[in-house]
């Protein structure tokens, strides 16, 4: 078997330098990654470090350490029998089908490029014994097993996946890649989101939400918006209320309580909308002199901001903030499923509903003085949101990541927390495509579908039944997010600036790909199995008026390069025929999955990938990086040599207009969200977040993600020939 | 008598009337680098605390008593002698910012203690830190200058603190966070070493500038007072680090950290290096993790990070509201 072959080899290699070693030391690994920071002797990048450190670590750390087996069949029946791996999985196939698989992707030949890849690979997410001290899977083991587990059975699509992901062109997203094939493992989807209504019944089975989310793995989002606000009255006795403050300091102990067997703490967000009247408190408890008492440490805050705030703050107006509690009792729903926007007048007018008011540009500035002390909150434009979704019903919070926007409907429980009225949450499961790998191969539409059907099973094995809203939401719906990395490194790859013209020209019409094979996916899916998502009919893809951007005009390459680029990896742009075809086969036939894509941050998997993160420009060529589990180590851009040099400005450089345009051109083919940071040097001022904001605002971004801001060490004070110092 | 003339040439600072423009910028950067120890969550370091051994656990609670120590001293005693001797009202402000920072740094090991610890063996490593000779040495040796009647050579103590004796305990955090351990007491003492670097930079430039106007004879006379200190310091330093770290086998690392960052001081005072390149070779984990750049990525998994800062406030203008 492979297997032995190569861990047998790798020992002997290992043996070599330890006899004729006495001349040069050989430098730990962590050691050598860590040169890669630091400039060599003439001044050059030490990326030849970064290699050899990935090398000495397979030869110091994983091969001494990974448990040795004869034959693929032994050690698979010792896996199943010693319950590390789930037999159902295997049963579905003949052993001789699983040897091939196995043998299919060993001859792929991978290697971890980076060290980064390889740690926190073998760090986070390969098998391990139950005492955590040796290895039992390489990286071909892992991608079978998660081959294996998202086909059910079906031969052709595992040998698919395999391909896909060995290749590198097809990544799931962490909980999925992490928890295939293994027994004792926490749940495949990654991110959840749920309202809270204005109830106490509602509350307490948020603060459990949390703890059994957290304990299956992925983040956890909440929506504040309905919760009245502090002093509002309670059982119409004023001044009672004590708002939404002390339910943050709920969930997030809550959330550093459950921690997923040890591998890292549960992870929250809360969204409150901007109107909210607790808002300012709300911002405040990220303030660096926060009281203990009120201050929120690990929680991740966002905020939805509706047109009307905009409009308000350019005619320097102050901003009406309206009692949910009143709102509620006014017009039967909850404030979180009205538009601000429309109402706003009429709540202004309305004396039953009690109000406050703050300069609308104050609360612009206020919100950028805690990006700048936190890089807190996210922001959902609410009403562009809303605009682009084709869906019937309301968006009022995003997720963790910010990338995750679908409708939801309120739950009604009983006093004892059994439901009257089961609402839909929200769960997402990700995945995402390595644009370069997929240019290379020029098969777009295969490898669309073929990660399309992969989020797909993972959406239908999902058993999220410890939060029966989100069962419900998830049978339902089928919502998926595919999403899209290392487009930086394509870019400077191909010798193209980020944000240039070229750059946006190539990021349209890659989405322009994606949402016509996305879309053509799950139609097929429709019509194998016979079945929609629930809520087709409402849609806008029902009446067909979804395709009229497609339908009104051509979507061309406007320029000779990025023409040149799809020419040269065969991949042929969608013409309006088929766009007609597709359109017709939908209103038909249906969609399998309510909604289809979604742009993650992409951290981890992203190093594993070997890929740029998500659709950003890098932070830097040499990224630092922190985790808790890895602690610090240092990562190269994918691709980045002395050559390409100059193509690879980090995201600072670039500034925060071309990174949103890139956004606005991808976010015109996506149906969800996608995380957009923007990028600061410390020189910033408030005001020049609020433009950036604004600009985003206008070119019909739909979220911020994090601010992040770079400061340089003062003169004087740097580290001798340090990278990330000077670069 | 002599306080009511010193009050009495008290005048109101005016920071638009700048007779030196790095205070300006010095007391820019403190205060946009301002921090409280409760940003970190350092919490989150509890299970990686439990999987050291008593033996590590023990010397990481006595390096943290003994750098408490040194921020108490700067705090209580450094930076309001280097008051005395400001040159401008500027200056002068700046050390009150030093002083009450350094005051923070000593707050921050309690949390860290406080957080990870069990009280009694908090309560050992601070009876062995009071008994430690060479601590004790090392702080006397301080003092001493302190309590002298030189300007100058108070600034040089405050710059060889600042610089140079902090790093022996600063060594230990980042050796573990590069064998991702303690990842967020290392964030924690990144801000401390952010604000330590900024220290050590600004007292050895008003040092130069007090030097140059000295006679030659003096400058020479200080000069040699320095590298006398320096050595004088490095030799208890020596004996310092190996009590602590010969167990655990870091000595010699730790002393190649240490001729790197005394070189460091010098620097910062205008004088040339002292110790030869091929004794400053220091592993490079320790380099790279010393970074003070803001430029880390971390995922909202792992807590903080040490690279925000308190932001300028400008109010947005008509035009930019302009669609």
């Amino acid at each position: 078997m492979e297997t032995t072959n190569l861990v047998t080899k790798n020992l002997a290699e290992a043996k070599r330098p330890a006899s004729g070693a006495t001349e040069t030391r050989t430098l730990d690994y962590h050691a050598l990654n860590a040169m890669l920071n630091l400039y060599g002797a003439n001044g050059e990048l030490q990326l030849d470090k970064d290699r050899e450190a990935a090398r000495q670590y397979f030869l110091q750390h994983v091969n001494q350490n990974t448990v040795f087996f004869h034959s693929l069949e032994e050690k698979l029946d010792y896996l199943v029998e010693e319950s590390y791996y789930e037999a159902k999985v295997l049963d579905q196939y003949s052993f001789a089908f699983v040897k091939a698989l196995f043998e299919q992707a060993y001859a792929y030949k991978f290697r971890f490029p980076s060290f980064l890849g390889a740690f926190k690979y073998y760090t986070s997410y390969t098998l391990k014994t139950f005492d955590g001290k040796r290895y039992l899977e390489r990286y071909e083991d892992r991608v079978c097993m998660v081959a294996l587990t998202l086909a059910r059975g079906d031969e052709a699509l595992a040998k698919s996946l395999v391909d896909e992901i060995i290749s590198g062109r097809f990544q799931p997203a962490t909980p999925t890649f992490l928890n295939c094939g293994k027994q004792q493992r926490g749940e495949l989807v990654s991110c959840f989101l749920l309202r809270i209504e204005d109830n106490m019944e509602s509350i307490g089975r948020s603060i459990n939400s949390a703890l059994q989310l957290s304990k299956r793995g992925g983040g956890v989002a909440f929506l504040l918006t309905n919760i009245r606000e502090s002093g509002a009255p309670i059982k119409r006795i004023e001044n009672q209320s004590s708002g939404i403050i002390p339910i943050m300091k709920l969930l997030e102990d809550a959330f550093s309580y459950a921690n997923q067997l040890g591998a890292r703490q549960g992870a929250g967000a809360v969204y409150l909308n901007a109107h909210h009247p607790d808002i300012l408190s709300f911002l405040d408890t990220k303030r660096e002199n926060a009281d203990e008492k009120i201050r929120i440490k690990t929680l991740s805050l966002g905020v939805t901001i509706p047109d009307i705030t905009f409009e308000l703050a350019k005619r320097n107006d102050d901003m009406y903030l309206f009692s949910p509690y009143d709102v509620e009792r006014v017009y039967g729903v909850p404030f979180g499923d009205i538009s601000v926007t429309e109402k706003y007048h009429e709540m202004v007018a309305d004396a039953r509903i009690r109000k406050q008011k703050i300069n609308a540009r104050a609360f612009f500035q206020t919100l950028a003085e805690l990006q700048f002390e936190s890089g807190y909150p996210y922001i959902m434009f609410e009403d562009t949101v809303n605009r682009a979704n084709p869906i019937a019903g309301r968006i009022n919070m995003s997720n963790l990541c910010s990338e995750i926007l679908q409708v939801n409907t309120p739950t009604e429980y009983n006093d004892d927390l059994g439901y009257r009225e089961m609402g839909q949450d929200i769960s997402c499961n990700l995945g995402s495509m390595n644009i370069a790998k997929v240019m290379d191969a020029g098969n777009i539409g295969t490898s669309v579908e073929i990660a399309i059907r992969g989020l797909t099973a993972v959406s239908e094995m999902s058993n999220l039944s410890s939060v029966p809203s989100i069962a419900e939401g998830n049978a339902k719906s089928r919502a998926i997010g595919l999403g899209q990395m290392n487009l930086h490194g394509y870019l400077a790859r191909e010798h193209i600036y980020y944000g240039s013209e070229e750059g946006l020209d190539f990021t349209n019409l890659y989405f322009y790909c994606v949402a016509f094979h996305a879309l053509r996916a799950s139609n097929r899916l429709a019509i194998e199995n016979n079945n929609t998502f629930a809520g087709f009919e409402d849609s806008k893809y029902a009446t067909g008026e979804f395709f009229d951007k497609y339908l009104e005009q051509e979507w061309l390459p406007r320029t000779e390069k990025v023409r040149g680029l799809f020419e040269r990896s065969g991949i042929e742009l969608p013409t309006q025929q088929d766009w007609q075809e597709l359109k017709a086969s939908v209103m038909a036939h249906g969609l399998y999955n309510r909604n289809l894509q979604a742009v993650p941050p992409t951290g981890s998997i992203s190093y594993i990938n070997h890929s740029t993160s998500s659709i950003h420009p890098v932070a830097a060529r040499i990224e630092i990086r922190k985790e808790g589990k890895l602690g610090r180590v240092y990562y190269p851009a994918p691709f980045l040599n002395e050559e390409n040099f100059d193509y690879f400005q980090d995201a600072y450089e670039i500034g925060p207009e071309k990174i949103i345009d890139t956004y606005a051109e991808a976010s015109k083919h996506v149906d969800q969200g996608l995380s957009l940071t923007l990028f600061f040097p410390d020189t910033a001022t408030t005001r020049d977040i609020n433009k950036a904001q604004i600009y985003a605002w206008r070119k019909g971004i739909k979220t911020l993600y994090y601010i992040r801001l770079r400061q340089s060490a003062l003169e004087g004070t740097e580290i001798e020939g340090c990278v990330s110092c000077t670069l | 008598m002599t306080t009511t003339q010193r009050l009495s040439r008290v005048n109101a600072i005016n920071w638009n009337r700048l007779q030196d423009d790095k205070d300006l910028e010095v007391w820019n950067r403190l205060t946009s680098n301002f921090w409280l120890p409760e940003k970190v969550p350092l919490s989150n370091d509890i299970q990686s605390w439990n999987t050291l051994t008593q033996q590590e656990k023990q010397l990481t609670i006595r390096v943290f008593t003994g750098l408490t120590l040194l921020d108490t001293i700067q705090s209580s005693v450094g930076a309001p002698v280097l008051m005395e001797d400001a040159r401008t009202p500027h200056e002068e402000a700046v050390y009150t910012n030093i002083a009450f920072m350094e005051s923070v740094h000593a707050r921050s090991y309690s949390s860290i203690f406080s957080t990870l610890c069990a009280t009694r063996d908090v309560d050992d490593a601070f009876r062995w830190s009071e008994e430690n000779p060479t601590l004790q040495a090392k702080s006397e040796l301080i003092l001493e200058r302190y309590r002298s009647d030189d300007p100058l050579m108070r600034k040089v103590a405050s710059v060889f603190l600042e610089s140079f004796l902090f790093y022996s305990g600063f060594y230990l955090p980042m050796y573990w966070s590069s064998h991702a351990k303690l990842t967020n007491t290392a964030d924690l003492i990144r801000l401390i070493i952010r604000d330590e670097a900024v220290h050590g930079y600004y007292i050895g430039y008003k040092f130069q500038q007090a030097l140059a106007e000295a006679t030659p004879e003096r400058q020479q006379e200080v000069k040699d007072y320095a590298y006398e200190l320096l050595l004088e310091l490095y030799d208890n330093e020596v004996r310092y680090t190996e009590s602590l770290y010969d167990e655990v086998g870091l000595s010699e690392d730790v002393k190649k950290f240490l001729h790197y960052n005394a070189n460091k001081a010098l620097m910062n005072l205008g004088y040339e290096p002292l110790f030869p390149s091929s004794v400053t070779d220091v592993d490079p984990t320790i380099m790279a993790a010393l970074s003070p750049s803001a430029n880390e990525n971390h995922d909202f998994f792992s807590g903080s990070g040490s690279s925000y800062v308190i932001g300028k406030a400008i109010a947005t203008e008509d035009d930019d509201w302009a669609f």
